[in-house]
C-alpha cells in the first residue's frame, strides 16, 4: 500500500466514523431538480444507472425564517474583449439568467476566477458585467483573479475576505482559499506575469500546492462560528472545495484536516465551491461540499479522488462551447428545504450511462505530470 | 605425390580461408549492432526533448509556437486549459471513428480539429515537426493507459 493510499484511509476512518452523517434532518431525496427535460425519464435512468442518493437536491431542515434564493456564478476567466469574446458571452448570459429569476434571488455569490490573468481590463470588464445584476453581491476571489498584483484590484473592486453574514436564519461565510500560496516566485526574481502565468496553469509543477485556508483565517473561523449554536444552518463559499479530491491540480485546500476539525461540532454544514468546474457532490461527517459549474469551460474529471458520491456530469462536447458550463440556482423553500438546481446550458446534465460520463475513461487513464515547466531554462 | 600434396595444401588454404571468414562473420552479414546503454539513452533524449517542445506547445507557450512557425490558438486558451495533464485526450483509443469530425479519425486529425475548432487557431502538417512533437507528449502523458482502438 503507497503512503498515499495509507494516509487517505487513515483520514477516511477519522473523518466519516460509521455513526457520523450530515444531521439527520439534512436528508437528501431523489428528487432532482435537473433540467425539466430529464424529470420523467430520469430518476429510473439514474436508479439503474446506480448512482444514489441523487444529490442536487438538498432537504436541509433548518429554521430558515421565510424562503428565499441565492444564485451563484463562478468561473468566469474573462479575457479583455479583443482577444476572446466567448467567456464574455457566457458570463453575461448567466448575469442576464440570475437578474431574470422570478422570484428574484436575495442575493449572487460570485465565487472566483472572475478573470484569467488577473489583469486589471479583465477584472473591470468582469466589473461592468456583473453591474447588470443589482441584487446583493458577495464575493469571494479566485487564483486566477489574485496572483498578477497580489490582490490590489480585486479588493479594490470586491472587498476583503473572508466575510460572514446571516440571513434569514443562515449563516453564511466566504473564505479565501487561494492568496496564501507558498512564495514560489522570490527566489526566481518571477515578474508578476511569470507569477500569474505559473498559477494560471492548472497542471504547471511551478506554483505548488497553493489553495489553503491558512492559519490566521481558520482561527477566525473557528471565532466566527463559537458563538453559533451547533446545529445552526452554515453555508461555506470557497473558491477550492474543503476536501482532498486531487491535490496536483489543487482541487482542495491543504489544510482541509485543520477546516473539519473546526467544522466537526456543527451539523448543518454545507460547503459551495467553484475552481473545479464540474458536477461534484461529497460528504466529510457532517459536512457536505457541493462543486458548482463554470460559465467558461468544464474541466474532465480527475484521474483518481471522484467522491463515490458524485453523479457525473454527461461528457461536453468539445465542439459547442454552452455544453458543460452554466451556473446555479438555490431556493430555501419554507419547508424548510433547500433545492439546488444546476443551470446548465444543453439539456443533460448528468450521465445515465457510462460511455457518456464525465468519468468514463478513468479505468483506462493513466496521467503523468508535465515535465517542460521542471526543466530548465523554461522554469 | 605431389599432386596429393597440391590438394592438401589447397584444401588447407581454403580451411584457413573459411576459417578467417567465418570469425569475422558478424561484422559482415545483416545482424545489427548489440545496443549500447549509451545510444538507449541518447534515443530516450531524443524522445523526451519532442516531449518538452509537445508540452510547451500543448501549454501555449508563445516562443515555440513562434520557432515552428504554428499558431494553434487565436482564443488566448491552449490545449492544457481544458486538457490538464493531457486527460480527456485518450491517445490510447485511436484512430476510431470521431464524432466531432464525423469520420474515422488518428489522434493527429483530432489534434487539429481542437487546434481549428474549440481554440479557433490554423491547422498544422500532419506530419510536421510540432505535431509530431504533440503527439510525443499526448502519449507520453498518458503513458501506461491500455490500448483500446476504436473505442468511443
Amino acid at each position: 500500500m503507497s503512503d498515499l493510499e495509507r494516509e487517505r484511509r487513515e483520514a477516511q476512518r477519522e473523518l466519516n466514523k460509521p455513526d457520523e452523517r450530515p444531521d439527520p434532518s439534512l436528508k437528501i431525496t431523489r428528487r432532482t431538480f435537473l433540467h425539466r427535460s430529464l424529470v420523467a425519464g430520469a430518476v429510473t435512468g439514474a436508479a439503474t444507472y446506480g448512482w444514489f442518493p441523487l444529490i442536487n437536491t438538498l432537504n436541509l431542515a433548518f429554521g430558515a425564517q421565510a424562503p428565499f434564493s441565492f444564485a451563484w456564478i463562478s468561473d468566469t476567466h474573462l479575457y479583455p474583449k479583443t482577444v476572446n469574446t466567448r467567456f464574455v458571452e457566457k458570463a453575461t448570459r448567466a448575469v442576464k439568467e440570475v437578474q431574470a429569476m422570478k422570484p428574484a434571488a436575495d442575493f449572487l455569490m460570485f465565487g472566483g476566477d472572475l478573470a484569467q490573468l488577473a489583469d486589471p481590463v479583465e477584472l473591470r470588464l468582469g466589473n461592468d458585467i456583473l453591474k447588470e445584476i443589482t441584487i446583493k453581491k458577495h464575493f469571494i476571489p479566485g487564483e486566477h483573479d489574485w496572483y498578477l498584483d497580489m490582490g490590489k484590484t480585486w479588493v479594490s473592486l470586491f472587498g476583503n475576505s473572508p466575510w460572514t453574514f446571516e440571513h434569514k436564519g443562515v449563516q453564511f461565510i466566504g473564505l479565501d482559499t487561494v492568496s496564501r500560496a507558498p512564495d514560489y516566485w522570490s527566489a526566481t526574481k518571477m515578474s508578476p506575469k511569470e507569477r500569474m502565468g505559473h498559477m494560471a496553469t492548472l497542471d504547471g509543477s511551478v506554483a505548488g500546492p497553493w489553495a489553503g485556508v491558512g492559519s490566521d483565517q481558520l482561527q477566525w473561523l473557528s471565532k466566527t462560528l463559537s458563538p453559533l449554536s451547533k446545529d445552526k444552518p452554515i453555508v461555506i463559499f470557497s473558491h477550492n472545495p474543503l476536501y482532498e479530491y486531487y491535490p496536483p491540480w489543487n482541487f482542495w485546500v491543504r489544510d482541509w484536516r485543520q477546516v473539519h476539525e473546526i467544522l466537526k461540532p456543527y451539523a448543518n454544514v454545507t460547503n459551495i465551491h467553484g475552481h473545479t468546474h464540474q458536477v461534484l457532490y461529497n460528504e466529510i461527517g457532517t459536512m457536505r461540499s457541493i462543486g458548482m459549474l463554470a460559465t467558461s469551460w468544464p474541466w474532465p474529471y480527475a484521474p483518481q479522488g471522484v467522491p463515490q458520491l458524485t453523479k457525473p456530469m454527461i461528457r461536453a462536447n468539445p465542439g459547442d462551447y454552452f455544453d458543460g458550463v452554466g451556473w446555479a440556482k438555490l431556493n430555501v423553500t419554507a419547508a424548510p428545504k433547500v433545492e439546488h438546481e444546476y443551470m446548465m446550458w444543453r439539456k443533460d446534465v448528468y450521465a445515465e450511462a457510462q460511455v457518456d460520463s464525465g468519468t468514463g475513461d478513468n479505468d483506462n487513464q493513466i496521467l503523468r505530470p508535465r515535465v517542460a515547466d521542471q526543466m530548465w531554462p523554461y522554469k | 605425390m605431389r599432386k596429393i600434396l597440391r590438394w592438401r595444401g589447397g584444401l588447407l588454404l581454403l580451411a584457413a580461408f573459411l576459417f578467417v571468414f567465418a570469425s569475422r562473420m558478424d561484422h559482415v552479414q545483416a545482424h545489427k549492432e548489440k545496443h549500447t546503454p549509451e545510444q538507449l539513452k541518447a534515443f530516450q533524449d531524443v524522445f523526451m526533448e519532442q516531449v518538452r517542445i509537445g508540452d510547451l506547445l500543448f501549454h501555449g507557450d508563445g516562443d515555440t509556437e513562434k520557432k515552428f512557425d504554428v499558431n494553434l490558438s487565436k482564443t488566448g486558451m491552449a490545449c492544457a486549459m481544458c486538457h490538464p495533464f493531457a486527460s480527456d485526450t485518450h491517445p490510447h483509443e485511436f484512430p476510431k471513428f470521431q464524432e466531432q469530425i464525423q469520420e474515422f479519425a488518428t489522434l493527429r486529425d483530432m489534434i487539429n480539429w481542437c487546434i481549428e475548432n474549440p481554440n479557433e487557431g490554423e491547422r498544422i502538417d500532419v506530419n510536421g515537426p510540432a505535431m509530431k512533437a504533440l503527439e510525443a507528449y499526448h502519449y507520453w502523458s498518458n503513458k501506461g493507459s491500455v490500448l483500446d482502438p476504436g473505442k468511443h
